[in-house]
């Protein structure tokens, strides 16, 4: 008998124009960004520095690259420590309202970003809370821990209980339970939340522009603002900047932890 | 009275008792089991020990201790789950180091003692493995030796072999047995096996439903069954329904002699002989004649199944070296009357 292949010809047809299209846009974009001409065409005879020289010659887009980062390490970084523990006690405690809580921690999925930029402006303006990096990175954390949420409680639920109850009786306190076996048990998960937080926190374009000011323009603002006056290949070199940040997150993950682990689930 | 004494152990979740009335007493160094059906209150009886479940009612003392109500991490038990509960990130070693880390033992005895208790199960070579790189075999070993490392006063384990292979699973037994001989240390084994509770410890306690139906020494426990279930249950049980006679039961127009005292003449009754009790003759020359309906091949014996006037008989005859009587053959079926006991078909009942 022979055997059956798993892809077929037309499976593999598939697969690839699936990809295809969605790295085509990619590539054809950081191919641009090496253009040495004033516009967005593909480089044909010669490649240039030259648009990626210019961006480090604007300093505000320099200094929105910054914010971004900082934005995103922050919000991702404080959505995991809100994810963690929202995610132990919606998982291990049944009290009154817990669907009520899991709903409203999941809502800013659900929320257009839009309204939610909106509402945000207003509610900053009513604090007198506008123009600062921090109300910023508040607005980020509530759009990006619910990824977070769903991830840890994802690894929650799949956890081995008995591990905990068997360091318990080892002699471990809570606290210790909780830093020696529930999160290393549970890091993929945390990982992977962190990173889609981070992702999601670095492209953030849609409620950002509701509530930046001046000072605290991110990345994806800074290059709306400027493509609305003008597209030259420098956007293409932005761009390109912007997946190689992305990219390198991820390939750093993949390497300490193996990214399909994180992003399918535990292994 | 015993090393370790459970007192009127009650675990009710809501209206339903999950655990009832539970007394035992555990001597130092005994093997014990809880043998029982799923589901009939063994895992929480050993949780409760463990600290793990809080007991409804009830008294657990330790050496004269009071531990009713003592946090699981002051206990001090060894514990050894039913899917081993290891540690995935740490390797062989951490995870039997871990308890001696929360005694703050220093490192060096750590590691000796780690060492040892490698050793006591046969894995030092594997000290250095994640338990994802074990067989299920070693796992088990590793829970074992994480358990036994803190020097428990009290040994629990629940389903230690029922992940195991059929082959595996009796290698384990009388390595287990073997550890806990040498060791010494109190062990409370939870089973749903009774062959791995008879040959494994030195007295079975029996549950059923959340009580305690007997405890008793697994010879003992095999050849007088408190209960029907229990005989049942702990091997397998002919049970013929007659009227007692003077000498015997009178079933399927015979007399089958057995041993019945306290059965008044005349009352409803039931023969219960263990099938290996049993031997075949050739016909009209046993106690009952009949006709062999199923015969199967075990290797080390034979199990035939006889239909009889009385009632269908399981037969078990070790394998002599020699193919016995074949399916459809007319046996006679022979007992010593001592091997047979007479009880009321409801009631106490004994082999
Ligand atoms: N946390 C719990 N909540 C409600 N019922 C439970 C809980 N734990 C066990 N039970 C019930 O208690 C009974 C005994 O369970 P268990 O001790 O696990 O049985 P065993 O280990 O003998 O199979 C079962 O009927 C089970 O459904
Ligand atoms: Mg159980």
């Amino acid at each position: 008998m022979s055997r059956m292949h798993r892809n077929g010809p037309i499976a593999l047809l598939f697969h690839t124009l699936v990809v295809g299209f969605v790295l085509a846009p990619l590539v054809v974009i950081c191919l641009v960004a090496f253009t040495p001409a004033n516009t967005l065409t593909l480089p044909t005879t010669q490649v240039s520095l030259r648009w990626f020289a210019a961006v480090f010659e604007h300093p505000d887009f320099v200094a929105s690259f910054l914010n971004s980062l900082w934005v995103a390490a922050i919000a991702a970084t404080i959505a995991v420590v809100l994810a963690v523990a929202a995610g132990l006690a919606l998982d291990r405690y049944d009290f009154r309202g817990r669907a009520a809580l899991n709903a409203l921690f999941l809502s800013p999925l659900m929320i257009p970003h839009l309204v939610l930029g909106v509402a945000l402006l207003r509610l900053f303006a009513l604090l007198g809370a506008t123009g600062s990096l921090v109300w910023l990175t508040a607005g980020h954390i509530v759009v990006v821990a619910p990824y977070v949420l769903r991830l840890v409680l994802a690894a929650l639920s799949g956890l081995d209980r008995s591990a905990e109850q068997a360091a318990v009786t080892l002699g471990a306190s809570s606290w210790i339970v909780f830093r020696r076996i529930t999160v290393p048990m549970i890091l993929p998960g945390i990982t992977g939340g962190w990173l889609l937080a981070f992702i999601n926190s670095f492209d953030e374009l849609t409620m950002s522009i509701f509530i930046t000011s001046p000072a605290t323009v991110t990345l994806p603002v800074r290059m709306y603002m400027y493509a609305t006056e003008s597209i030259d290949p420098m956007m293409a070199a932005v761009s390109a900047l912007m997946i190689a940040v992305t990219a390198a997150a991820m390939l750093l993950l993949d390497r300490i932890f193996g990214l399909d682990k994180i992003l399918v689930g535990q292994g | 009275m015993g090393f370790l004494t459970l007192d009127g152990l009650t675990k009710r979740y809501g209206e339903a008792a999950a655990v009832s009335d539970v007394s035992l007493g555990v001597a130092k160094g005994e093997f014990i089991s809880l043998l029982g059906p799923s589901g009939c209150g063994k895992t929480t009886t050993l949780q409760m020990i463990a600290g793990l479940v809080e007991p409804s009612a009830g008294r657990i003392t330790l050496d004269g201790r009071d531990i009713t109500h003592e946090k699981p991490d002051r206990r001090g038990l060894g514990i050894v789950f039913q899917s081993y509960a290891l540690f995935p990130h740490m390797t062989v070693a951490q995870n039997v180091s871990f308890g001696l880390e929360m005694r703050k033992v220093p490192r060096a005895e750590r590691d000796t003692r780690v060492k040892q208790a490698l050793a006591l199960v046969q894995l030092a070579a594997l000290a250095d493995r994640y338990p994802r790189q074990l067989s299920g075999g070693q796992r088990q070993r590793v829970a074992v030796a994480r358990a036994l490392v803190i020097d428990p006063p009290v040994l629990l384990l629940d389903e230690p072999l029922s992940n195991l292979d059929a082959k595996l699973r009796e290698e384990m037994q009388f390595e287990l047995r073997g550890i806990q001989r040498r060791v010494g240390t109190t062990t409370i084994m939870v089973t749903h096996d009774q062959s791995e509770a008879l040959s494994m410890s030195d007295r079975v306690v029996v549950m059923e439903q959340g009580r305690i139906m007997q405890v008793d020494a697994p010879y003992r426990l095999y050849e007088s069954p408190a209960t029907p279930f229990i005989s049942t249950f702990v091997g397998k049980m002919n049970r013929l329904p007659g009227v007692w006679r003077q000498g015997g039961i009178e079933a399927g127009g015979r007399l089958l002699p057995c041993d019945g005292a306290g059965l008044a003449e005349g009352a409803a009754a039931v023969l219960a002989i263990r099938p290996e009790k049993i031997g075949l003759t050739a016909p009209g020359g046993g106690v009952i004649d009949g006709c062999i309906k199923a015969r199967f091949f075990l290797g080390s014996a034979w199990f035939f199944t006889v239909e009889t006037s009385a009632g269908l008989v399981g037969v078990s005859l070790p394998n002599a070296g020699a193919e016995p009587a074949c399916e459809g053959e007319a046996v006679g079926l022979a007992w010593s009357s001592a091997s047979a006991k007479a009880g009321r078909p409801e009631g106490v009942l004994s082999a």
